[in-house]
């Protein structure tokens, strides 16, 4: 969620685009385009380069990251806390575990996991082949440091949660009370076991629940650890087990990757990376003059700029987020923790919620404001967990006749006959709604998301009469300010789909405020050790998706695609889901001297 | 004039405080915190809140302004809740690349338009003349961020001359010469961008005040003592146009050092500008609150430069 809000400023400099007379007019033409695409066209992008010619010997390889703003240079995955750099760590750092497209942990990586169910134990060993960039073998003390610095109460990072707690002795490790954690075992150099209080399917997931990377401790040790974020040793030199290494960086603008020669699956071919930043619209000029080769989290919002470039291959995959309706139906209670549920709040009524969803046509929103980049939501799990995917449930098909047939049933009618409904008692209903000003597109998008709900009948109107920044947006939807009814959000899930942390009773990022016993028990099987069984795991999480439709808590949109513009001479790029869920840096070479043009 | 100048130094005291109170209040009165950002669904909100806890801000506004002064006159700015650094040294990273931005385009201002607006107002109505009027009214009238990408396509897309982004090329040594040189050549473009809109301003006063002098009577007395024109020029006109330019450059050296937000994003220069810009997005209380008392200082001090240069060049202008 955080990546989507910092698209905000891409629409300055859209607007200068169009003014310049760089590619701004085929924006138009490309909305025609789209007017028929089916959901077979979904799937039109791959995720590999073709490229046939012969390879030349090394090369540098000139990527660039589309970003308005410098970025931070965390280069710790244990540190970092944005989108940029944990794109600029995946070239250096490595991962533990490689997972299959669903993101299940697959034993093949630098080290492998064995959980035993009954004793709640997971077992971690190390590859044997697995050292650092400086050639020191990765052990298991390196493994459980991650653990010891994140627990450790002068970190200062944001990765100690639930997960994090769930280890035997974390807590009293974490509060001063124990010097080592004593759910965290050494079995040997290679090798250790982790005890947890609670084990749910979640733990064989990448990012589920173990951490899944390591730090370097002969070379982090004598470093403080309220130091270590912006010592040298992770800013400037930092030592990782990943592809390449990070050899030279300027703050905020460049970075220098050269071979990590000790990279545990051979020698990668290229002999350098060089990765520099730049604005969107910049980025698209330098495709275009062949500048570059990869350009990484290039904005969706111009992606008809960069579509059709002769020299440029467009990857394209699935992304992790989707954006909802979010129905304010209570109250978080901050003594106890929890949601409290107010049958009588003025979105209590399920037809109300249902028809405001039946009314938006999402398919259309997405050809017309996305360039089918992001395409109607059916559910609440992105549509790159294709497990967990099923078609019986169809979200909120566009159906306005339908919207209205709810309404009436459900006693919302226009007493007094000037076009707009009243509330069950006849009294003017007004329902507030929130919106961002992200991107070029939220106002023309707010409002017709308010028309279409004025055409069924309902007054809908701005929270706070205008579209709100990032930060307001947030403080209002959290502090269940009275004049937010209606808003619309998005969230990015990560590689575990588990909805607990974002629909759970005692989770404050349920901002719906929205919770029943049946919800509670549907939320339970999913993290029950039961679903460990993947037929069961994947009918708790349908029974759970049948039952927020029913209930419609809230409304699925649009689901988000990512794209990755590459320079046809490149080759062996694989940005396919599954592996170590990076790029395969390893394997990338080049068949030109130059970009091509 | 030292009297005056340590009485305007003195009373700067007051100024800056005041300015640090308002600052403070103003920094925390923007919706959300550094931390409203880091919301995933993968971060514990217990785990931010404890964040929030240990950074202080759950504290009142008076302890947290207490804190805050205290440490600023140590000279302790805290660490940047967003780049995890400390603030003097992410300042300091930055402040070198503007500094260097600024003298450079500065430097460029001066080269063309001084020149330019002399030769322009002395044979006024020539065709030169009417060339730069309307080069003049070309470049006041277009926004930063067009020239800036206009001139990054040609040059830098197009022709391929000049560096694209950033400020320096990664794997240069710093301290070298060859490192001088590389920062110099990813200048040229920001600087050029900036110079060009700069030159509008200068050109056009200078011209008006030559214009305006070759009336004025001392001129003309040079003239009927037989002084030659290229003297009177050289000697008389000049100096007497320089004025206005003059009182302006402690205000256009502040202008420069607080950075251009839109040059420094066309050409990924990372310099003070930006720097601002996206703290306030990023709620980066720390980072926000030094710069603007780094550019209040500025501000006094430039406006305190801008008179004494006064005095020095217009003797009829004194300081006390």
């Amino acid at each position: 969620m955080k990546k989507i809000g910092k698209k905000a400023i891409v629409a300055l400099l859209s607007t200068t685009l169009i003014l310049t007379g760089c590619g701004g007019g085929n924006k138009d033409g490309k909305k025609e385009d789209t007017k028929n695409v089916d959901e077979a066209e979904k799937n039109k992008f791959s995720t590999i380069v073709e490229n046939d010619e012969k390879a030349i010997e090394g090369g540098t390889l000139q990527a660039v990251i589309a970003t308005e703003s410098a970025f931070k240079g965390v280069f710790s995955n244990e540190f970092q806390e944005d989108a940029f750099d944990s794109q600029l760590n995946d070239i250096a750092l490595g991962a533990l575990f490689t997972t299959d497209a669903d993101f299940n942990i697959t034993n093949d990586g630098a080290a492998s996991l064995e959980l035993d169910k009954e004793a709640k134990k997971a077992t971690i060993k190390i590859n044997d082949n697995v050292k650092w960039s400086d050639g020191e073998p990765l052990k298991a003390e390196d493994l459980i440091y991650s653990y010891e610095v994140i627990g450790h109460k002068d970190y200062t990072g944001v990765r100690y949660n639930a997960d994090m707690t769930n280890i035997i002795g974390m807590e009293e490790y974490h509060n001063g009370k124990a010097d080592t954690i004593s759910g965290i075992k050494t079995i040997s150099d290679k090798e250790i076991e982790i005890s947890f209080e609670e084990v749910s399917p979640s733990l064989l997931v990448a990012g589920g629940g173990i951490w899944n990377s390591a730090m370097p401790k002969h070379y982090l040790k004598d470093v403080a650890i309220k130091d270590l974020q912006s010592s040298d040793k992770i800013r400037k030199n930092p030592v990782g087990f990943g592809p390449f290494v990070i050899t030279n960086v300027v703050p905020g603008e460049s970075i220098e990757y050269l071979p990590n020669e000790y990279y545990y699956k051979g020698k990668p071919k290229l002999d350098k990376i060089i990765l520099n930043r730049a604005i969107p619209t910049a980025v698209v000029e330098g495709l275009k003059g062949g500048k570059y080769d990869v350009a990484i989290l290039m904005p969706t919002e111009i992606y008809p700029t960069y579509a059709d470039l002769e020299n440029v291959t467009v990857l394209g995959r699935e992304d992790f987020a989707y954006s909802y309706l979010g129905f304010k139906q209570g109250k978080w209670d901050s003594e106890k923790d929890e949601v409290v549920t107010d049958p009588k709040a003025k979105m209590a009524d399920v037809k109300l919620r249902q028809a405001m969803g039946y009314a938006i046509d999402k398919k259309a929103i997405g050809q017309e404001y996305y360039s089918n980049l992001r395409v109607e939501a059916t559910s609440l799990i992105p549509q790159l967990f294709k497990d967990f995917q099923n078609d019986d449930i169809k979200g909120f098909p566009y159906d306005p006749e339908k919207a209205e047939k709810l309404l009436d049933e459900a006693g919302y009618k226009d007493v007094d006959g000037d076009g707009i409904r009243e509330d069950k008692d006849g009294k003017p209903l007004e329902i507030k709604f929130l919106s961002r000003s992200n991107g070029e597109e939220a106002e023309a998008l707010s409002e017709y998301m308010m028309q279409e709900w004025e055409a069924i009948g309902l007054k809908v109107t701005l929270s706070s009469g205008r579209l709100v920044e990032f930060n307001s947006f947030y403080d209002k939807i959290k502090a269940d300010d009275p004049d937010v009814d209606v808003y619309f959000g998005a969230w990015s899930v990560g590689s575990d789909p588990t909805p607990t942390g974002l629909y759970g009773r005692d989770a404050a990022f349920n901002y719906t405020r929205f919770a029943s016993k049946e919800l509670d028990t549907l939320l339970k099987n999913i993290a029950s050790s039961k679903s460990f069984d993947l037929e069961y795991k994947n009918n708790a999480f349908k029974e759970w998706q049948e039952y927020m439709m029913d209930e419609a808590v809230v409304v699925p949109m649009l689901n988000y695609y990512e794209v990755l513009p590459v320079n046809k001479r490149v080759k062996g790029l694989d940005w396919s889901r599954g592996g170590t869920n990076s790029l395969s840096w390893e394997k990338i070479e080049l068949t030109a001297e130059e970009p091509l043009k | 004039m030292w009297k005056t100048v340590l009485r305007r130094v003195l009373f700067m005291i007051p100024q800056l405080f005041i300015l640090s109170i308002l600052i403070f209040a103003l920094a925390k009165l923007m919706p959300g915190d550094p931390f409203t950002g880091l919301i995933t669904p993968d971060t514990d909100p217990k785990t931010i809140e404890a964040l929030r806890e240990a950074a202080g801000l759950n504290d009142s506004i008076l302890v947290q302004y207490g804190r805050w002064i205290t440490n600023a006159f140590k000279g302790d700015f805290g660490v940047s809740y967003t780049h995890k650094i400390a603030v003097s040294s992410i300042i300091g990273q930055r402040a070198g690349n503007t500094v260097f931005l600024s003298l450079f385009t500065i430097i460029m201002t001066y080269v063309i338009a001084l020149p330019v607006g002399l030769l322009a107002g002395r044979y006024q109505n020539s065709i030169f003349d009417k060339i730069v009027v309307i080069y003049n009214y070309i470049s006041y009238a277009v926004p930063t961020f067009v020239l800036g990408l206009v001139i990054l396509f040609l040059f830098g897309y197009q022709l391929q001359w000049f560096p694209t982004s950033g400020s320096v090329d990664v794997g240069v040594t710093s301290g070298t010469f060859a490192y001088f040189m590389n920062k110099l050549y990813h200048l040229i473009l920001p600087g050029l961008t900036g110079a060009i809109l700069g030159t509008a301003t200068t050109i056009q006063y200078l011209r008006n005040e030559v214009i305006d002098a070759k009336q004025q009577d001392f001129v003309k007395t040079a003239r009927s003592k037989g002084v030659p024109v290229s003297k009177v020029y050289s000697r008389h006109i000049f100096r007497n146009s320089m004025l206005p330019i003059t009182s302006n450059i402690g205000m256009e050296l502040v202008a420069l050092i607080s950075g251009s937000i839109f040059i420094e994003t066309i050409f990924a220069y990372p310099g003070i500008g930006q720097l601002f810009i996206q703290s306030i997005g990023s709620r980066d209380y720390s980072v926000i609150t030094a710069l603007v008392m780094l550019f209040g200082v500025i501000t006094l001090i430039g406006t305190l430069v801008s008179d004494i240069l006064m005095s020095v060049v217009d003797p009829r202008i004194r300081l006390d």
